[in-house]
């Protein structure tokens, strides 16, 4: 006898079902950050313990799954959840986003686009856009609920006033389909328009916070900004070192003693995929 | 005897959660269920995967006089271990037929503007489905999706125009025909297509 010690997918049916139920009322409203009772994980918080939860109660045996971290498939982190899901679940794992059915991710969206097929699952750390502005729940839930979103508006308004542009290049808030503000995690900017109208389902896990948040497919997503001063995304004067790509989210990263750096594509399968490495 | 449930609890559920949530994902789209799951009549196999997936011992359920059976109640007692209630409004997870819907869909628990999630979800039994008694559009679609339910008219598409109306607020609607399942939550936007 050799029965996994564990559930599929390692959480117990119970948490599942209380999870599922959170996921598709969150689907419903969609950038409402619906409650749920995060469990212990095998695994520290910074850990993506809230995206983990999601993964696990979304996924089936026929799924293949993608785990990034930064972009990258090679890090720690995203080896250990890989890892984590093919022994609970066993998934098949790829670095390809083409071939994946679920990706979780930490702090990117995939250069290439998702598809219909496709679920994103991000791990979030703070899910309230309001926390920095506001740090009593009750207030900034009262402020979700009356749509008082006038002090987002005058924190980045402070933010052209000093600096001449918004200074905010990550966690960059958002309105969702006209209606919930909400943070899109700590991506860039840069990956804000592929929030919109993406034909991929995207769900958000925050497992210190115990919220889990959703958009729709297809769904408008609007990044705050002001008449005067548009929402723009980050520009390099660079191509990518590596692929040549000016399309993509590059690093800069130090190339040796000497301090001479280069710029390289964040996302690691799509610049192999552009130098034809894959 | 009870009726089996999932053939696996774990894997089934799975399979059958996917469904349910790109269906909700895609209101009005029409996806096959094809969950390994028995369930005494007339509760059909597809509304039973729903309840087998999503209620527990903390779900209230409240069952339309046509579901009201026995053997399903004993059923949903034994698989889900969900409390039965007496009335709709205690509910959060609803399951009638097109032919005895609760009256009225605005008093069943409609969450509150702090905490919209806190909200039914109504489970119907139908037929089928046939396209061109409303357009829906909003979250999750693209563009506009012709839909319709067979034996949904339009008083029905006229209280759901009015749960959209309370958006954050308002109740998610499934709906199970043999096989297949669909679903309009509160965030579509419904319009007539035909006069009722
Ligand atoms: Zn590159």
């Amino acid at each position: 006898m050799n029965a996994p010690a564990y559930n599929f997918a390692y959480l117990n049916e119970q948490t599942k079902r209380m999870i599922r139920r959170a996921i598709l009322k969150a689907i419903a409203i969609p950038g409402y950050q619906a409650p749920f009772a995060s469990r212990e994980m095998p695994m520290p918080y910074g850990w993506g313990t809230g995206g983990v939860q999601v993964t696990a109660s979304v996924l089936t045996p026929e799924d293949t799954l993608k785990v990034i971290d930064q972009g990258a498939d090679d890090t720690t982190n995203a080896v250990s959840i890989r890892k984590f899901f093919v022994k609970t679940a066993g998934v098949a794992t790829t670095e390809k986003t083409e071939e994946a059915s679920v990706i979780q991710t930490r702090h990117r969206i995939p250069e290439t686009p998702l598809t219909e097929d496709q679920i994103l699952v991000f791990q979030v750390p703070i899910p309230e856009p309001l926390r920095f502005l506001e740090p009593r729940e009750t207030e900034t839930r009262t402020m979700h609920a009356l749509e008082e979103y006038g002090v987002m508006h005058v924190k980045l308004y402070e933010d052209i006033a000093q600096y001449g542009e918004i200074a905010t290049t990550y966690a960059y808030p958002a309105r969702v389909a006209e209606r919930y503000v909400f943070d899109p995690s700590p991506i860039p900017k840069f990956d804000n328009p592929k929030l919109d109208g993406c034909p991929a389902l995207q769900l958000f896990g925050a497992g210190r916070e115990k919220r889990i948040y959703a958009v729709p497919p297809y769904t408008r997503v609007k990044s705050l900004d002001f008449e005067d001063h548009p929402f723009e995304v980050q520009r390099w004067d660079q191509s990518c070192a590596l692929c040549g790509t000016r399309e993509s989210f590059l690093d800069e990263i130090v190339m040796d003693d000497h301090g001479t750096r280069m710029f390289v594509c964040s996302d690691t399968d799509f610049c192999a995929k552009t130098r034809g490495e894959r | 005897m009870t009726e089996r449930g999932f053939a696996d609890v774990a894997i089934e559920a799975a399979h059958a959660f996917r469904v349910i949530m790109q269906a909700m994902a895609r209101p009005g789209r029409v996806l096959d269920i094809g969950a390994d799951v028995r369930a005494p009549a007339p509760l059909l196999p597809s509304a039973a995967a729903v309840a087998l997936t999503l209620c527990d011992f903390q779900t209230p359920v409240w069952l339309s006089p046509q579901l009201d059976d026995e053997r399903i109640v004993h059923y949903l007692r034994f698989h889900a271990g969900a409390p039965l209630v007496a009335e709709p409004q205690a509910a959060q997870f609803i399951f009638a037929t097109s032919a005895d819907l609760p009256p009225q869909l605005g008093l069943l628990q409609q969450g509150t503007h702090d905490y919209p999630d806190r909200s039914a979800t109504l489970v119907i039994q139908v037929a089928g489905f046939v396209p061109g008694a409303v357009e829906l559009s909003g979250p999750g679609i693209r563009g506009r999706e012709s839909f319709g339910v067979v034996g949904l008219d339009g008083a029905f598409w006229m209280a759901m125009a009015e749960n959209h109306a309370r958006f954050p607020v308002g109740i998610d609607v499934i709906f199970a025909a043999p096989g297949q399942l669909a679903a309009v939550p509160r965030s579509t936007a419904i319009r007539m297509l035909e006069s009722a």
